[in-house]
This record gives C-alpha cells, structure tokens and sequence, in this order.
C-alpha cells in the first residue's frame, strides 16, 4: 500500500466516522429543541383548558383559543395517572397520509366527572424545519470535508515529491560506479536528513566495495604471479634430462602441489568474491539450458567412467544469477556426480520449472550428510579433489536464494536445487 | 621478472626471438620503435596498465597477435582484453607449453608463416582444413586426437606435464585423476594411428612426468 493511499484510507474512515457523528447528534439536540417548544405551548393550552373550564363549567369544542384539536373522554379508572407526551400518527384526509402530532393527555374534571383529555399538536412543520435544517448542515460539512481531501492530497504530493525523488535515486543506486549517492540537500529537515545519512552510507559502501574489490585483486595477483613462476621454472627443468628418478619424483611434487595450491587460491577466491558480492550482476539464466551444454562438454569422461547419464527436462528452470556462477554451479554438481560414482554408474538429472536435481550412484558417505556443503570435509581426506566444489554450490544457491538438499534413497545421491518458496 | 624471463627462454628455445621489457614506459617504446609478430602483455605492470598497451598497439595499426596473461581471474578483465582487441588471454599460473602452443595458433591464424601446413618429419597437419597425413596417407583424428598432435608440434622436443595436457584438452575444471587416464588413452589411440599409416613413433613418456614429442 503506497503512503498516499494510506493516509488517505486513514483520513476518509476518520472523516466518514466524524460525519455521521455530527449528523446524529445535531439532529438529536434540534429535535430534541422543537420537542421542548412543543411540549412548551401544549402546557399553555392546558392551562387556557383549565380556566376555561373553571369559568364556564363545561368545555366549549368551538373556544376561540383552540387552535388544536383538544377531546374529551370520560374517565372510570382515576387511580392510573395518565399524564403523558407521547407521538402519534393521525390520519388526514385531505392528503391521504399520515401526519405524525405530539399529544398531550391528563385528567381533568370537567362538569364535576373526570375526564381524560387529550390535546394534539401536529408536528409536521417541524419535522420539515429539521429535515431541512439537517440537510443544509450535512451538505456543507461532506463539502469541508472534500475541499479539505483535497487540498490535503495536494499538499501531501508536494511535500513527499523529495522523498520519491531520493527513493527513486537509491533504487538506481549502482555499486559498480564505485561512488556513493549525490543527494541534493532539502528544505524538509527530515528529508535533508535522510538524504545525508543517504548519501554517507551509499559512500561508505561503495568506498569499501571498491577496496575490497582492490584487495581481492591485488591478493590474488600477488599469489598467482609467484606460483606461475614456480610452475615455469618447474616446467623447464623437468627439460633437464640429467635428474635421477627420485628426484624427478621431488620436482613433480613440487609441481603437482604448486598446481595444487593455485587451483586452491583461485576456488577460496571464488567464496570469497561470491560471499562479498561481487556478482552482483544477472541475468534470467535457464539452468536446464545451462546443464544441457555441460553435458556435452562432460561426454567424453562419461563415455570414459561408462556412466549412463539420463537427463529428465519437464520445465526451463529459470534463475535470476550471474552467467559465470551458474557455469560453475552446474559443472560442480556435475564433477561432484562423476567423482563419487564408480564406474558403469549412473547419473540421473531432473530438471522442471522449480528445480534441478542430480542424483548419482556411489558409496554411501562416511561423513555426516549436514557437513557435506562444509569447506574441505572430504569423503576421502587423501584424494586429489579440493573438497571446496559442494560448498561452492551452496554458497552460490545461499546468495541467489535458491534452497539445496542432499538425500540418499536407493543406492543414489541426490542433490536438489529449489527455488525458494517451492516444495 | 622471472615470469618473464622464463617465458623468454622457453619462445627463445623454440626458435623465436624475444625482447624482453619490465614496465610500462619501456614496453611503449618498445613497440614504437619496432613491429612484433606477437606482443605478451602482463595487466599488472608496476607503473601502468597492461590494456593500455593493448589500446597502444591498436592505435599504431600494428599488426601484432597480442596476447594477454593476467592473475585477475575476473571474468570482466578477459571480456575487456578480447573487446579492445586483443587475441587471446591466459589467467596465471599458466604452463609455458600452453603459451607456446598458444602464440603459434595466433601466428598461424595471422598466416605469419604464410603456409597452411605445418610439418614435423613425415607428418604434415594442414589446420585450415584440419587434415593429417602420415607421407601422403591420411589420417583420421578425433577431434581431442588432433588438439593433442597440434599440441605436440607446438611443443617438439619439450617435456609436457601431464596436468599441462590435461588442461590444454579440457579445461581445468576436470579431475585429474580421470583426465589422465582420458590422456592416457588418447595417447595410446593417437599413436596407434600414426604408427599404422607408416609414421616412426615421436611420443616418448617421461616417467612420472608426461611426455616429449620428438625424434629420440
């Protein structure tokens, strides 16, 4: 929900509640004002009943003073008092309708006999008066109160204008650029705030991003370039014809670890460059596409361990990743499939629109299932593999968001990508 | 500088002549001065960059293969090397057979030799049409068969490690336990049939190490 249509929601419940408030109970207290009037001048004709009652005896249904209907009923029960206001509908005529009149009953003696009389003032005038009164007060306030909506709508648009302007400026923040956001300062002081602490955050990230980014670089440069001549210098005096066999043993030692630690240097570099962000680019990268390439670039090792691979596709598994990391991903979890698989073996790959799987047959591990994404826990400690391939795997699905699982049901391993929110 | 010594001594071995620079400065008046088949240029030099090299040459219209070697394994770093124009790019630590067979494919695809063929003894290679003839018979390769002979003529008389192989037919992302029987029998097949057409056999195994392409 957007802030405006928030406040809005907020500002028109509130609105709504108030006018209906102010409606009822205007009404009330105007209604309950011509009640009073009324109740007022039925007295007085009462007491005008009364004296004329108590001058000529009887009562005179054509007295000039009535200017509303007053009967007399005679009256058995006196014990039951029965003076009382109370609405009533009567009957005109004229108009075919019912017309609502206030009436006032008591008792009163009239010619020595108590009677029950009754005097009825019609409402009608008034019910008009506080229709219409009501009417114009109802319309003028939903009036204020649309002219005030919007009026506020304005006013809230300008006043937030800044605030989607740096909201909009932080989306497209960039870290590759390598600087900070350039936010321009703002009359509002908690824009102008936030668009500071904006600006030094953005700043201060971008600035460690590029020097981290520097070091890696550097790092990896400064490892790499000795090693390259460890292995030159090797690779020439393996050219050497007058070594005896042991030490060519020495030197291939030499050359096999050196080769070693290099491969070493450059997968840790990997996870670390992956755990910083530093593939922060992507692009929508079918993974099922991505396997199918691989497989072909494996066929040759297959065809050599005479794995039988079978490659299941129901779906294009979609991820938003960066292409070099979604090479890597397949292609570990393919080498993962072909180191632990004996030979004549099988690999199964499932691919649909929510999931790779790949399962293989092999050993069953002598490692705990919840370590085998850890860095070099390997199954055999002393075989040629860096154990670094599965954690690179988890690394790369932790950072784009995609859930991995191992099992192992019927002689097979099997290791599935999910995207996140799938079962 | 050792790197590049040693890169020196093993092209200068192979018959090539090198001239060797340190930095930046020296590598831009090196290339002014002169025109090279085939210029190796490190990213890291210590006073400067070495795409700017590359940019160099390019500006000058040389018409040099140019081939970069950097320790940035960053993907950014190989797409921007190809994109300014330069030929090939090798991440360190590379083996200097690579390079070697990497810098003859270069001036074979710039025709410095001015021949489609290259020959070694009585095997001829014709690579534009990826033909192999033992005399006058041909020999048909598998397509790693044929990598890995390419790969010996680049590299005669020199000692090629077997991870060095591995890596020139598949990439380092294979195991090398696998790779080197894959090797292995690769061998085997590519020998056998040379041998069968008439050629002598030039793979010698060094033990523990790999092999020598050669006459002894």
């Amino acid at each position: 929900m957007k802030l405006f249509d928030r406040t809005n929601f907020y500002y028109i419940v509130f609105s709504v509640i108030i006018y209906v408030l102010v409606g009822a109970s205007f009404y009330l207290v105007v209604e309950h004002v011509i009640y009073q009037e009324v109740e007022q001048r039925l007295k007085v004709e009462r007491r005008d009943f009364e004296n004329f009652v108590k001058a000529h005896g009887v009562w005179d249904e054509s007295c000039y003073f009535v200017e509303n209907k007053i009967e007399l009923a005679s009256l058995s029960d006196t014990l039951t008092p029965v003076t009382e206001f109370k609405d009533t509908l009567l009957y005109n005529r004229y108009n075919n309708e019912y017309v609502p009149f206030r009436e006032y009953s008591f008792v009163s003696q009239v010619g020595g006999a108590p009677y029950k009389v009754t005097i009825r003032k019609s409402l009608i005038e008034s019910r008009t008066l506080l229709k219409s009164i009501t009417g114009i007060m109802m319309a003028v306030l939903s009036l204020g109160l649309l002219v005030l909506f919007l009026f506020q709508r304005r006013i809230a648009r300008r006043i937030w204008a800044p605030f989607y302007q740096t909201l909009s400026r932080a989306k497209s923040f960039d870290l590759n650029e390598g600087k900070g956001l350039t936010l321009t300062p703002e009359e509002i002081f908690e824009f102008n705030e936030l668009n500071s602490v904006l600006n030094k955050v953005t700043d201060k990230i971008a600035r460690d991003y590029t020097s981290l980014k520097e070091f890696t670089e550097n790092a990896s440069h400064e490892i790499q370039t000795p090693l390259a001549l460890i292995n030159s210098r090797v690779e020439e005096l393996i050219q050497q014809k007058n070594f005896s066999d042991e030490q060519m043993r020495w030197i291939q030692d030499i050359y096999q670890s050196a080769l070693r630690l290099s491969k070493l240097h450059q997968a840790l570099l990997l996870l670390s460059k992956i755990e910083h962000g530093h593939f922060f680019e992507w692009e929508t990268i079918n993974l099922a596409d991505t396997m199918t390439d691989k497989l072909e670039e494996f066929e040759e090792i297959f065809t050599h361990k005479a794995i039988t691979v079978q490659f299941t596709k129901t779906g294009a598994f979609h991820v938003k990743m960066h292409p070099v990391l979604a090479d890597v991903l397949v292609t570990n979890l393919l080498s993962n499939a072909v180191k632990h698989n004996h030979t004549q073996g099988v690999i199964d790959i499932v691919s649909t629109s929510n999931m790779l799987q790949v399962s293989n047959t092999g050993n069953a591990l002598t490692t705990s299932p919840e370590r085998l994404f850890e860095r070099f826990k390997k199954q055999n400690q002393s075989s040629a593999s860096l154990g670094l391939g599965l954690a690179i795997v988890k690394k790369i699905c932790e950072s784009y968001h995609l859930a991995i699982q191992y099992a192992f049901e019927n002689d097979m391993h099997t290791l599935t990508i999910r995207s996140s929110g799938t079962r | 500088m050792g790197l590049a010594e040693s890169i020196a001594a093993h092209l200068t071995k192979d018959g090539f002549i090198t001239e060797t620079v340190f930095n930046y400065e020296s590598a831009l008046e090196k290339i002014s001065l002169y025109t090279y088949d085939c210029v190796v240029v490190d990213i890291n030099l210590p006073d400067g960059i070495g795409f700017d090299i590359v940019e160099t040459l390019k500006k000058l219209k040389a018409s040099s293969g140019i081939i970069i070697i950097s320790a940035r394994h960053a993907l950014e770093d190989k797409i921007k090397s190809l994109d300014i124009g330069s030929d090939d790019y090798l991440t360190k630590p590379f083996h200097l057979s690579e390079l070697n067979a990497r810098v003859k494919s270069l001036l074979r695809r710039r025709h410095f030799g001015g021949s489609n063929e290259i020959n070694f003894q009585e095997i001829r290679v014709n690579y534009i049409s990826r033909k192999v003839f033992v005399g006058e018979t041909e020999v048909t390769l598998s397509k790693k068969e044929y990598d890995l002979l390419l790969y010996f003529m680049s590299n005669i008389e020199v000692a090629l490690t077997k991870p060095a192989m591995a890596e020139h037919l598949w990439g380092d992302n294979i195991d090398s336990a696998d790779s080197f029987d894959m090797l292995y029998s690769h061998i085997k097949n590519l020998r056998k049939k040379l041998t069968d057409k008439g050629s002598k056999d030039y793979i010698h195994s060094i033990y523990g190490i790999g092999y020598k392409f050669g006459k002894n």
